[in-house]
């Protein structure tokens, strides 16, 4: 069956396709997004680590391996507002350093974009959807305008662990947050109740659903849920894309034809169905389609303290912020950037639950600490640079779908750069907090979070699948959004640059809708 | 902030009206929606897992975190694998789907690694038999294991047994810290 066709459709629901679709609709654009997962609302984002797991891909399943395999579960999203709905918000600017790796420092790659390209955007983002925090503060901050929003609050556990870092001589800030500290655009402030994770009905995170999702239905823009999308639909030679295949709640399988096609699916789909969409892959000329599989580095720094340090309140993604080694210097030893995510709000159960934080212990032993940390455990987050690896890679499986097509399959492991970044990082956590009084210090074993990658931007077509504005190369009217186009990873947590540069995109493809 | 204003607490009243039941989990039973738990002592028969499986099940969650049983682990896992999209910790490991297949071997490999060893099933172990071997479970593949890797069924079964245990409101209440919930679960996921 075959849909009427629409100017554009935009694939997948999250950061970046919901603002593309809130600017294209407002530009008079008919839009049509396909969501491979359910339609949900504000009213499921339910205050339970286990309901929250709902909020996780559930989708056809990567097969995941290599010496690090990327995680595909925890970070991906399933459902209205993708992994939006589910992340902490925590939103950085990349540094212009992050954009120039390969010509400044001779590895990794050059963006074709600039830190000062992508300056507006970021601005103009940051107003559209509010972030508490502050400038001055945040010594490490590239130029830009001041935070719309003062910072959040500092509670007990970061007062605790901030002592630390004043004893090394270390600085923090406030953790820039896509949260608001203060009612803005209509959404109340944040009441600190560490749900975060689980998604936030209280509208004081930005999610899809809080900001462009809304803002897009309101301008026209149709959302079609569990409409998983197979193929990118193209003329004979493969340099137009006529639109997507998909397949509705119903099994049907479904043309929607579309003057534009914008794939913003995810790092593990969004190649995934380029690859998927003719033989030897679209927009695939170069060999890059599903290379460059990136993620950062992680660990977390734990501590029993005197205090009690009411972990329960707060954030997930944490309250302050120390990017005292994020400078790239060879002279290091590693070429990485790196940072601190610091006082984390904690739940007792899940995968990065105060039970997890002692997966060795069992029985009784397990009750009593579980007691003692509830009430005494601080922690903070490394978030480490990974430089890219051609060699890390996502290639189709043997294995197919339920619709018939192939899977993705990826292999990880991360270079000696990012691994001697990531050790460098958790000595530094432990001497912080042993010097802010914790009683027993200990560290999480080596992990990774935030995919990135598979589908680069690059300035040259032989290099790369997209340029600068997401474009696919040789493919003039099909867009990619995301952390997919990420050619570096930085050692910042990507979704404010996911969304600057969808709004970059979507400004991109207004101004030149004719001539695309 | 003021975490414990009125103002707050105002707020987390009106969200959860968005929701209206106890922060629980569920289990579906001819009773209804129930918790694992009642599910448990009302003596709901298990829908996926065999009466072994669930026995050995509930044995080795009582050796991970003593009262898993009595919290309805079994229960819950069981009813969770009858959902297409299972609630369980399993689902962030990335391991392949069907989830059944996780637990029955790995509870099969946990009974052939007990009768091998003591002659007896892993439930009818004393507890330091018990606790024995699931250390070594939670360390490597002891010899002749098969199904998922030893630690990762030992550490997505902890995590199940923590669900059950603390995952909720009463156990946030055991722990003495405050749920705050802002949306509270009114039905089976």
């Amino acid at each position: 069956m075959a849909n009427t066709k629409v100017d554009a459709v935009i694939v997948g629901s999250g950061s970046a396709g919901s603002l593309l679709a809130a600017k294209l609709s407002q530009a008079g654009k008919k839009v049509l997004v396909l969501e491979a997962g359910p339609k949900r609302g504000m009213a499921d984002l339910v205050s339970s680590q286990i309901w929250a797991r709902r909020l996780k891909w559930a989708g056809p399943a990567t097969e995941t391996g290599g010496k690090d395999p990327l995680s595909i579960g925890f970070g991906s999203g399933w459902g209205t507002g993708g992994a939006g709905m589910h992340h902490y918000a925590c939103w950085f600017r990349l540094h212009p350093e992050d954009f120039e790796m390969k010509s400044r420092f001779g590895k990794g790659l050059d963006w074709p974009i600039s830190y000062d390209d992508l300056r507006p955007a970021y601005d103009q983002v940051q107003k559209e959807v509010g972030i508490s925090g502050d400038a001055d503060k945040e010594v490490w901050r590239p130029k830009g305008d001041a935070y719309p929003m003062p910072p959040l609050s500092m509670l007990k556990q970061g007062r605790l662990i901030a002592r630390g870092f004043e004893k090394l001589g270390l600085r923090t800030a406030p953790l820039p947050m896509a949260i608001n500290s203060v009612e803005y655009n209509g959404r109340p402030a944040c009441i600190y109740d560490g749900w975060c994770d689980a998604g936030c009905p209280t509208k004081a995170l930005a999610n899809p659903l809080t900001v462009y999702l809304p803002q897009a239905i309101q301008a026209g823009a149709t959302v079609v849920h569990q409409g998983a999308v197979t193929r990118v639909l193209t003329n004979a030679e493969g340099t137009r894309a006529t639109g997507v295949e998909y397949f509705n709640a119903l099994g049907q399988r479904v043309v929607q034809e579309a003057d534009v096609v914008v794939l913003a699916a995810y790092t593990f789909e969004t190649p995934r169905i380029l690859l998927n969409s003719r033989p030897g892959g679209l927009a695939n000329s170069s060999g890059m389609v599903g290379r460059y599989m990136m993620a950062h580095t992680t660990s977390n720094v734990y501590g029993l303290f005197d205090e009690e340090t009411q972990n329960y309140l707060g954030l997930t993604g944490g309250q302050l912020v120390s990017q005292d080694s994020y400078a790239k210097d060879p002279q290091k030893g590693y070429l990485g950037s790196s940072q601190w995510l610091i006082a984390n709000a904690m739940k007792p159960n899940d995968l990065l639950g105060i039970s997890n934080t002692r997966p060795d212990l069992f029985g009784e032993p397990l009750h009593a600490f579980l007691r003692d940390a509830s009430a005494n455990l601080g922690t903070m987050t490394f978030v480490g640079e990974a430089l890219p690896d051609a060699d890390n890679r996502l290639v189709l499986s043997e294995k197919k779908d339920r619709h018939g097509f192939p899977l993705a399959q990826v292999t990880h492991q991360f270079g000696p750069d990012a691994i001697k970044c990531w050790e460098a990082g958790l000595k530094q956590g432990k001497a912080i907090f042993e010097a802010a009084g914790a009683k027993q210090v200990w560290t999480g074993g080596r992990a990774q979070m935030h995919t990135m990658g598979g589908a680069i931007m690059g300035r040259s077509a032989e290099t790369s699948v997209a340029n600068g504005y997401g474009q696919a190369h040789g493919v003039g009217n099909l867009f990619l959004a995301g952390s997919s186009l990420f050619p570096t990873s930085g050692g910042v947590n990507p979704t404010f640059t996911v969304t600057a540069l969808a709004a970059r995109s979507a400004r991109f493809l207004v101004d030149n809708w004719k001539s695309l | 902030m003021s975490d414990s204003s009125n103002t707050d607490q105002q707020r987390r009243e009106a969200l959860a009206k968005m929701g209206t039941g106890l922060v629980a989990i569920s289990v579906s039973t001819a009773w209804g929606q129930v918790s694992p738990q009642k599910a448990r002592a009302s003596g709901a028969v298990l829908k996926r897992l065999t009466t072994l499986e669930g026995k050995n099940l509930e044995a080795l969650g009582d050796v991970l975190l003593p009262g898993a049983a009595r919290a309805g682990i079994a229960h819950f896992v069981d009813d969770q694998l009858g959902s297409p999209t299972p609630l369980l910790m399993l689902r962030y490991v990335d391991y392949p789907v069907p989830f059944l297949d996780f637990y029955r071997q790995g509870l099969g490999s946990l009974e052939n690694l007990s009768r091998t060893r003591h002659a007896k099933s892993f439930s009818a172990l004393s507890l330091e038999q018990k606790v024995e071997i699931v250390r070594e479970v939670s360390r490597e593949n002891p010899s002749g294991w098969s199904g998922p890797p030893a630690p990762l069924f030992y550490f997505v079964t902890r995590g199940d047994a923590v669900d059950v245990c603390y995952g909720t409101q009463e156990g946030f209440k055991r722990l003495n810290i405050p749920y705050l919930g802002h949306i509270l679960p009114t039905k089976k996921w």
